[in-house]
């Protein structure tokens, strides 16, 4: 019953959280089209907006993972290191001849083996995810160095290039699987019993307790989903570079975190949308290129991110102290 | 509710609707001026500039070299970099906005010697013409990409190399030296390792090497680690300035000042002001500058369909106490 209550609770919220977010994503993209267009350059094309969401899409598939941890008010810093340590494992595997499909299969379960380290120790092991998540983001990259003595691995055959760099009906197929994932990630969180207990462990762990849900497993299972989205995006990175870099995936811990909280994810958990959160990434991805595109200097280039990172807050803050 | 969710996306579809519809037309409308342009006098150049990063004074100063030579050839430069830390993807997204926004030619520092085969790939695909300063591609992936990259910069090897025989001339055989090396598994990193050893190896005895990442603050604990196992080394090579200044501190600190001497890497201005103290023996110095500025230079010769040239070595030099007031004087135009 109690499941149930928070769930209404926390879609009624949704709604409020979602209308800020499209009305803030369109008008960063009619902003970026009027002022690229007197500035004589192309924002609103269809091979930009392709561009857009390629090179969001990594962000974006991650920040899946980072949201479900989120929403039972946690973190997971490691999702970054997670993306270099696959990129340099699936590269060394690659170059040994596996064939790749396996490869991917294979990185897919090292996601699920970090996401279960990370996920037992601050589960059982009581220990505050933030700090699980520090401590393993710097093994793992650690590891990663170890893994192949810090060199960048290249060279790699057609087949990986594929993964990213084919397009379907025109369409780059990034488009298709981020949807597919978020459509995947969506159904479970609001169509099964897993979705509902991630959403019921964020709103009032120990209500939930109390309700007989398996909170601690639960914790686990959503830092295991976070490790199987930054495999992926792993995946997918060294597909659209075509190359391993033991330093790649740096900062997208922070990236992701960004693209949850755009997206109206409370940090607090319980509450949010995670289909609000391709909108957030997409939003990052749209600040990035517009900017660029605009020739602003990088140095103001990340402070306009900052900015917008703390406005999103902001207006989703004074929505719900409306609300209430 | 959930009318007014869909009343909303419903608008956002009309107004994209209505935007892209906009698009060819206002295309169209700001094209034809340019077309008249054209006639008249040369349709105006833009040329893509992406150094590494934008939070060191070497790449800040080919910056400055490239923006003077494209302000005296009047045509446009858009400087774009990766925000905190060379990337590949962050390049990458670059080159990609690049290529949305224009551009006619791209000038690129890689992140790394092997990581733009998707950048080069969309370059060559949009005939967008590259060239690759500073920091050498792989010439695997220029032959995996089938694209011609002319190449101006320095040999990080050549340089390093430089310092080392400067060594053999000037300091006793045998001496006690450590080197710092730069981020393991970076070709400029190794190179420079690799150029000083190779030429002054046999002469010196390097009794510990450590790597500190290009960092100050790492530079100057692992020369205080070293100094603490190695209390009679008598010289320091650091392969960039930062652990250079970070390995005087240490040695400061040791009051160990007048029996080390420290050379370092690329002649930045503090390391300068140092090598005019007499704290630091000498640095190397290569010439950024002369990278932005030729690979502006010869961008535009490439556009306009002129000769351009395939390897330009921009040079290296040992800058100590003698030369130092005259290459200050050199770097000072490139100053922002």
């Amino acid at each position: 019953m109690k499941n149930d209550v928070l769930e209404k609770d926390g879609m009624k919220k949704i709604d409020l959280q979602s209308l800020t977010l499209y009305i803030g994503a369109v008008a960063i993209l009619i902003i970026f089209t009027v002022v690229c267009r007197l500035a004589g350059k192309n924002f609103l094309t269809f091979g930009n907006i392709q561009n857009v969401i390629t090179q969001s899409s990594v962000i974006a598939v991650i920040a899946i993972g980072q949201s479900v941890v989120i929403l039972t008010g946690g973190i997971d810093l490691s999702v970054g290191s997670t993306v270099g340590f696959v990129g340099i494992l699936g590269g060394l595997l690659i170059k040994s001849g596996m064939p790749i499909g396996v490869v991917c299969l294979l990185l897919v379960v090292t996601g699920i083996l970090i996401g279960a380290c990370n996920g037992a120790l601050i589960s059982y092991g009581k220990i505050p995810a933030f700090i699980v998540t520090l401590g393993s983001l710097q093994i793992i990259r650690g590891v990663t160095m170890v893994l192949n003595s810090g060199k960048p691995i290249s060279g790699f055959p057609e087949g990986l290039k594929a993964i990213m760099n084919t397009k379907i009906f025109g369409m780059p197929i990034s488009i298709l699987y981020v949807f597919i994932l978020y459509a995947i990630m969506m159904t479970i969180m609001t169509k099964t019993r897993l979705g509902r207990w991630i959403y019921s462990i964020g709103g009032n762990a120990k209500a939930a307790k109390l309700a007989g849900v398996k909170t601690k497993k639960i914790e686990v299972y959503s830092y295991i989903i976070s490790g199987i989205f930054a495999a992926i995006g792993g995946i997918l990175l060294l597909s659209r570079l075509s190359y391993a870099d033991p330093n790649a995936g740096s900062g997208y811990e922070l990236d992701s975190i960004a693209a949850v909280v755009i997206g109206g994810i409370a940090m607090s958990g319980g509450k949010g949308n995670i289909g609000n959160t391709l909108v957030g990434a997409l939003i990052l991805g749209m600040l990035k290129c517009g900017l660029q595109i605009l020739n602003v200097p990088v140095y103001f280039q990340t402070i306009i991110i900052g900015l917008a990172i703390i406005t999103a807050v902001f207006f989703d803050k004074a929505k719900e102290r409306r609300a209430e | 509710m959930k009318k007014r969710l869909s009343t909303l996306i419903m608008s956002i579809l009309l107004v994209a609707f209505v935007l892209a519809g906009c698009k060819d037309t206002t295309k169209d409308d700001s094209k034809s001026p340019t077309d008249d342009g054209s006639s008249n006098k040369q349709k105006e150049i833009t040329i893509g500039f992406v150094p590494m990063t934008l939070n060191n004074e070497y790449f800040i100063t080919m910056v400055n070299g490239a923006k003077q030579k494209a302000e005296e050839l009047g045509i446009k430069l858009d400087v774009q970099a990766a925000d905190q830390h060379a990337s590949a993807a962050a390049q990458l997204t670059i080159v990609e906005n690049m290529i949305t926004s224009g551009v006619d030619g791209i000038c690129i520092v890689p992140s790394s010697s092997e990581g733009l085969s998707t950048a080069l790939t969309k370059c060559k695909e949009a005939g967008i013409p590259v060239i690759n300063l500073d920091t050498k591609i792989d010439q695997s992936i220029l032959d995996e990409v089938d694209f011609e990259v002319p190449f101006y910069g320095t040999d990080n090897y050549a340089g390093a190399k430089f310092a080392g025989a400067y060594v053999i001339e000037n300091f006793e055989k045998g001496i006690e030296t450590a080197i710092l090396t730069g981020i393991e598994g970076q070709q400029n990193a190794a190179d420079r390792r690799n150029g000083f050893f190779d030429a002054a190896g046999s002469h010196v005895n390097v009794v510990a090497e450590q790597s500190a990442n290009w960092e100050v603050d790492q530079g100057y604990t692992a020369t205080q680690n070293i100094l603490s196992a190695n209390p009679n080394i008598g010289l320091i090579f650091a392969s960039n300035d930062g652990m250079a200044i970070g390995a005087l501190r240490a040695v400061e600190e040791a009051g160990k000042k007048e029996d080390i001497s420290i050379i370092g890497f690329d002649a930045i201005s503090e390391a300068l002001n140092m090598v005019e103290k007499g704290d630091m023996y000498g640095t190397v110095a290569q010439y950024p500058a002369e990278m932005g500025i030729l690979g502006v230079e010869n961008m535009v010769n490439i556009i306009n369909g002129e000769d351009s040239q395939e390897y330009i070595d921009t040079g290296a030099k040992l800058i100590t106490k003698e030369n130092v007031e005259e290459h200050k004087k050199y770097c000072e135009q490139f100053a922002e």
